[in-house]
């Protein structure tokens, strides 16, 4: 999918298209989200990165009206959202988790219901449908019901609604999950092409490789709560900047261990049963004296492993546990 | 405005599409509506059947063959089989006739004379209706002749002359009553069994027709659509407001199309095309409001069919669906407040000639229990698929 028409350029005064502040929402004893505040300029692309449960929809349900916040506020082009505001809504294009389409209507039918709703008629409406429909490469499937389409089909649709009035501000909410590996790709590119046209994205995931991917800012959010915000490498040196290196093998891996614990760019050491696991300032440069050491403690060594940090060990440092947990 | 006719049109173009409008809204109800008839057809049927007499009259009496003269003129299909006495009750009691009659002789002048006269019927079987009315026809001929005795046995005592006794003993027999009973147009808000059977259920189903829009609401749930139409820049509540319009739509064309077509399958007039449309409409709005209360207390499809289900039938039993309902003190005013019952009154009143003014009671009825229904749902705290 390529989008064509680039978005409206429009912003609040602080130049931003989306600010939230402070959103709190509680379910009774529950408080799904708690102090969240993010903001999302023009042509940026926001990841909210975390495991399920961890308050993703929640936000975005405040953030597109949808329900309504016990604390905080969220504003759209500088207009304050709420679930009876209409203004805010124009600018806005929501594509729900779970599947938002009917399933009696054709493809077509499905785009000019929701786009008469955006304010849409004629022919621009007329036009835009035909152009998302070849956006979405449903163009030949036009006219069937959607209840007959594909997984994928049905996702790219789903996607195809939120775009049709190129609203200032997309929210995607985890629209990969239960996707097959072509379809993903292609609205990995699409969204990947929005940004680049002037529209502002807010991606929520619990894949870190499509944050890594696809976001200028990622918010890693769970509990509810935001628990850092930056690009990926300001993330990354949260943690300070350490590599791991994992090292397996036989023969005498605790007098190994030990040897290595005393090196100087050696920050942590897990043993386990022929593995070790090392956090190590500049892997790169201290691979070899440490391979050179653990032989020499003993140890046969069958694998040596060098790996960046990446988002996952953000998150891991952060909350103690891992994404998909 | 332009939004919610957008909502409805798309609505009800996805309920036809689902065709479960049709089959609940219009088939099922005059597929039933054809096996009560079935099941039913005989006792709902008003027409009655030829009556078929087998009579024993002296044939030089002439009160007794004034009698078997006057019976095929009752305004009831009347065969006279003119017999013996023996082949009179033979024939009854075969169920080849269904009354016997047997004249005795002397009837004439026994009756003339005030002393007993004494007829004998034998009703065969199945004798039915018609041949009581037949026993009603002979039963007032013999007061009427007994009433001409009495009349000429007290002329003659107070001294008239022979010629005015026979004028007042022909006066008394064969003129007519001093009283009459007119019968005007108006109504008497009685439905035939035909003409019930098909208001009946056109009310009763008329609750399940309008549940279709609580249905549709919950449906937008579960195709996960009801989150985004309210991501749209619209008022949320117009999603609520376009199914009960689609409700109202629904229940207003299957009940014309129940009315219209089971009123010419079973031949029932239900009168003038207006006041039936304002009581569609009525009926239609009374039933609708309860739409407002469903959705706020079911989250799921199935608890939504389980409400209306509920309602319908307590409603639609209660209104006269199936047989007609009738009570006393509290009750009765609960009964007539119900408003299948009142659309099935107001009916009977438009099927009798009334109009407009005369359906105002059953229409009162009718808004009425829609103005307490929608006053109930502004109280009851939403539970359901807006939540």
């Amino acid at each position: 999918m390529t989008q064509t028409a680039a978005a409206e350029s429009v912003t609040g005064h602080d130049g931003n298209v989306l600010r939230v502040d402070g959103l709190v929402r509680r379910f009774g004893d529950l408080t799904a989200v708690d102090g969240v505040s993010f903001t999302i300029a023009q042509g940026e692309t926001y990841g909210l990165l975390g495991p399920n449960g961890a308050g993703k929809t929640t936000t975005i349900s405040m953030i597109a009206g949808l329900i309504a916040a016990d604390e905080g506020t969220v504003s759209v082009v500088g207009e304050a959202m709420g679930p009876t505001k209409i203004g805010p809504k124009r600018h806005l294009g929501l594509v729900p988790q779970d599947l938002a389409i009917y399933p009696d209507l054709s493809a077509r039918e499905n785009l000019t219901f929701f786009g008469r709703l955006q304010g849409m008629a004629g022919a621009e409406l007329k036009a835009r449908v035909a152009e998302v429909l070849e956006l979405t490469g449903l163009t030949d499937r036009a006219k069937g019901p959607t209840k007959d389409f594909s997984g994928g089909m049905k996702r790219r649709l789903n996607i195809g609604i939120g775009l049709l009035h190129r609203p200032t501000l997309l929210i995607l909410d985890e629209p990969t999950v239960g996707v097959d590996p072509q379809s993903r790709n292609q609205i990995l590119e699409s969204v990947e092409n929005l940004s680049g046209e002037g529209m502002a994205v807010l991606y929520t995931t619990h894949y870190m490789e499509e944050a890594e991917r696809l976001c200028d800012r990622i918010g890693i959010i769970d509990s509810g709560t935001l628990q850092a915000e930056g690009t990926r490498d300001e993330l990354i040196r949260l943690i300070g900047g350490v590599d791991n290196i994992q090292l397996t093998g036989s023969g005498d891996t605790a007098a190994a261990a030990e040897a290595i614990r005393s090196m100087p760019a050696v920050a942590q050491v897990n043993a386990e049963r022929g593995l070790l696991q090392l956090t190590v300032h500049d892997a790169p440069a201290a691979v070899a004296s440490i391979v050179t050491t653990a032989t020499g403690s003993g140890m046969e060594l069958s694998d040596v492993q060098i790996s960046r940090p990446n988002l996952e060990s953000v998150f891991l440092h952060l909350t103690g546990k891992a994404l998909r947990d | 405005m332009r939004n919610l006719f957008t909502l409805l049109r798309t609505d009800l173009v996805q309920r036809l599409r689902d065709k479960s409008v049709i089959i609940f809204a219009v088939i099922v109800p005059l597929a039933l509506m054809g096996a009560m008839n079935l099941v039913m057809g005989d006792a709902m049927d008003g027409d009655l059947e030829t009556a078929t007499v087998a009579v024993s009259a002296p044939a030089d009496d002439q009160l007794a063959q004034t009698l078997v003269g006057v019976l095929p003129e009752i305004g009831l299909d009347v065969e006279i089989t003119e017999t013996d006495a023996d082949d009179a009750r033979a024939r009854a009691e075969a169920g080849d006739a269904k009354l016997g009659l047997v004249i005795p002789e002397g009837f004439s002048s026994a009756l003339m004379a005030g002393q007993p006269a004494e007829i004998t019927a034998i009703r065969g079987d199945g004798a039915g209706i018609e041949s009581t009315v037949v026993l009603s026809v002979i039963q007032g001929f013999l007061d009427r002749a007994a009433a001409s005795a009495v009349a000429t046995t007290a002329g003659a005592n107070l001294g008239l002359a022979p010629a005015q006794l026979g004028g007042l003993a022909q006066q008394v027999a064969t003129g007519e009553s001093a009283l009459t009973l007119a019968t005007g147009e108006a109504s008497n808000e009685q439905l035939d069994p035909k003409g019930a059977l098909v208001a009946g259920q056109a009310g009763l189903f008329l609750m399940f027709t309008v549940s279709f829009g609580v249905l549709g609401l919950l449906a937008e749930r579960e195709f996960g659509t009801l989150a985004r139409l309210r991501s749209m820049p619209m008022n949320p509540q117009l999603v609520v407001v376009s199914k009960v319009l689609s409700s109202f739509v629904l229940g207003v064309v299957a009940t014309a199309i129940l009315l219209t077509v089971g009123g010419r399958l079973f031949d029932v007039d239900f009168g003038s095309p207006l006041p039936i449309g304002v009581l569609i409409v009525s009926a239609v709005i009374a039933t609708t409001s309860l739409t407002f209360i469903v959705i706020k207390l079911a989250k799921t499809s199935e608890q939504a069919s389980i409400i209306q289900t509920i309602l319908a039938m307590v409603l639609g039993i209660a209104g006269g669906a199936f047989f007609p309902m009738s009570g006393g003190g509290v009750l009765g005013t609960i009964l007539d407040l119900n408003p299948v019952a009142a659309m099935i009154r107001g009916l009977g009143i438009t099927s009798g000639g009334g109009g407009l003014a005369d359906i105002l009671t059953p229409v009162l009825i009718m808004l009425g229990f829609a103005a307490v229904a929608m006053l109930i749902a502004r109280v009851v705290p939403d539970r359901g698929a807006m939540a």
